[in-house]
């Protein structure tokens, strides 16, 4: 980071080949929407440019982009959410297509909770952040956090117990 | 169940990544830390180098310092996978006369389907060289993944799938012209009249945008940002949000304004973002744009023409996919009859390279999707050419006017409305 503050280009580029990966998969974990999540990376990365200038370089980047990551992933999923209700309808959008494999009952349970409690779930169990961090990043009560964690956590239970006889059977 | 199976099934899933993702964000990345630090030439360039894969890292003597400084941009942009083929032909473009002409499309060079418009409607022609008429419509432009096409006839707009399917219909109160569908797939913008109108990929939101424009096609932002560049009908250019407003008329707030060129006919807005192209007869301007993807709008910078040969005009310019090098062709008036030439301004340059010059008059030009080949039209004698960037071999294929006209005798030559997406 401090090279990177200096001006150096290849110390932006190891910051970028070191967290992009990470800050993709975890954009799309909460978005399930690539093309969304691609944006959401990438917005976090332009937004580290242009805070290098003001960024403390005694605090860790890696916290600070998550952050970054995660808000806009949830602010994306909540106005997609939004134009669903108004639009009433699936549109002719141009999703991508589809993965030969997205990843069995877990995924689709993660899927299938609110954008809320899929990203403390990413944050918590994907990134390994603790509550308390989590309740700084995304600015909620700590015990909102370790709620949305559990009511979280209580529909993968079960998912993952089918994922575990769907394995067994095999 | 323990947190860590969770986590490991969330670090071990597969999950699907449009292709070149990372490349692209590594590129805008690098562009935005250039932007940061555009004083220090010596530094974009270690930033190029230490950002572009399978390159590796420099460390620019000082006595060339100021040199990169001069290249930095187009270093930068000819390392980018689309700009390789740009690379290919800097400096080894040579004069070449038209070749000698194929009797029919067979298959399109570099792969890639064309959407063309004929007097009898627009076709889709597939990579094989097979074709297939959509319909009436006097207008038609590709969705960006191809899967689409929104095609206009008299106040009707529609979205069409490359098959003939229609999707669905909506009917302005004036005569649609240009739609332009947003890169995100979300949006269309389009012209009912003089008024500039968006909706929603799926027919829904019609929304006024401006009440009168200029008869330029819009053109939308490619950073996936929602905005719109249009000419209003003092000619200014101007960016426009998507959105509708909660004023009155629901018109979102234009976000930036800049005067356009003497009588623009066609805008581009590409270059990731960063270039919108203005067209018009006699000029051809590159206006430059800030990237300022966080704020969520764009902003003017400076404006730079693009110098013509004298005594020439523009019949059509675009920009590359992804690059900043721009193809144009132009028309020489002489004595002795019309000449028509395609040139290449190299992505910074200010002078043109020229790739072909003919007899008579050429008509529009179209990149490849990949950016390696140019498709111009040759109207005179019923021709497409397929020009490439690098070394592969110009190719020419004839009779375009009956191929899209079967059974007539005299029809008219058609237009290539679009080149996308291979796939």
């Amino acid at each position: 980071m401090r090279e990177a503050q200096a001006g150096s280009g290849a110390a932006m580029a190891r910051l970028y080949s070191l967290h992009w990966r990470g800050a993709y998969r975890a954009a799309y974990l909460v978005v399930h929407d690539a093309s969304a999540a691609e944006d959401i990376a990438q917005d976090a990365f332009l937004a580290g440019v242009a805070a290098l200038d003001r960024f403390d370089r005694r605090r860790p980047f890696r916290p600070w982009l998550h952050r970054i990551v995660v808000n806009r992933a949830l602010d994306w999923a909540r106005r997609e959410a939004l134009r669903r209700r108004v639009d009433g309808a699936e549109s002719v959008f141009e999703p991508l297509p589809p993965p030969e494999e997205i990843g069995g009952e877990l995924m689709a349970a993660l899927k299938e909770l609110p954008a809320e409690q899929r990203a403390v779930v990413v944050l918590r169990h994907l990134l390994e952040y603790t509550p308390g961090e989590i309740a700084r990043m995304l600015e909620l009560p700590r015990g909102t956090v370790n709620s949305r964690l559990r009511r979280g956590l209580d529909r993968l239970r079960e998912a993952a117990e089918a994922d575990s006889f769907a394995e067994e059977g095999r | 169940m323990s947190s860590d199976r969770i986590g490991r099934a969330l670090r071990a899933t597969a999950i699907p990544e449009p292709p070149e993702a990372e490349e692209r964000g590594r590129r805008m990345v690098a562009a935005a830390f250039a932007e940061r630090k555009s004083s220090d030439a010596s530094g974009r360039s270690e930033l190029w180098g230490a950002m572009t894969p399978q390159t590796s890292e420099r460390r620019p003597l000082p006595r060339l310092a100021l040199a990169l400084g001069i290249a930095t941009l187009l270093a930068a942009l000819l390392l980018s996978p689309a700009g390789a083929a740009v690379r290919d032909w800097v400096g080894d473009v040579v004069e070449s006369p038209a070749p000698k002409p194929e009797p029919e499309l067979a298959r399109i060079p570099g792969g890639g389907r064309l959407l063309v418009q004929s007097a009898v409607g627009p076709w889709v022609v597939q990579p094989d060289g097979s074709r297939r008429l959509l319909g009436d419509y006097e207008e038609a432009t590709w969705s960006p993944r191809g899967l689409f096409v929104a095609a206009a006839k008299g106040r009707t707009l529609s979205a069409v799938e490359p098959g003939g399917t229609p999707h669905w219909s909506l009917t302005a109160a004036a005569r649609v012209r240009d739609p332009r569908w947003s890169p995100s797939g979300y949006r269309i913008a389009y012209r009912a009249g003089d008024e500039l109108r968006i909706v929603a990929g799926d027919g829904t939101g019609d929304h006024l945008v401006n009440p009168d424009t200029a008869p330029v096609a819009p053109a939308w932002s490619p950073f996936g940002t929602p905005e719109v560049a249009y000419v209003n009908a003092e000619g200014q250019l101007r960016i426009a949000g998507s959105e509708k407003s909660a004023s009155r008329s629901g018109a979102p707030p234009d976000m930036a304004g800049a005067a356009a060129g003497r009588d623009v006919t066609r805008i581009e807005w590409g270059a990731e973002g960063r270039l919108i192209l203005e067209v018009s007869p006699s000029q051809l301007h590159l206006q430059r744009m800030r990237l300022s993807k966080l704020e969520g709008r764009s902003e003017f910078g400076p404006r730079t023409e693009l110098a013509i040969p004298p005594g020439t005009s523009v019949v059509d310019a675009a920009l590359a996919p992804e690059t900043q090098a721009v193809a144009t062709v132009v028309t020489h008036w002489r004595d002795h009859g019309t000449n028509s030439e395609v040139l290449v301004f190299p992505p910074g340059a200010a002078k043109p390279r020229s790739l072909l010059t003919v007899p008579g008059s050429l008509g529009e030009v179209a990149w490849s999707p990949d950016g390696h080949r140019l498709l111009v039209a040759w109207p005179g004698p019923s021709q497409w050419l397929f020009l490439p960037v690098g070394r592969a071999r110009p190719r020419a294929v004839a009779n375009i006017s009956t191929a899209f006209a079967p059974g007539e005798r005299s029809a008219s030559f058609p237009r290539v409305e679009g080149w996308c997406c291979a796939r």
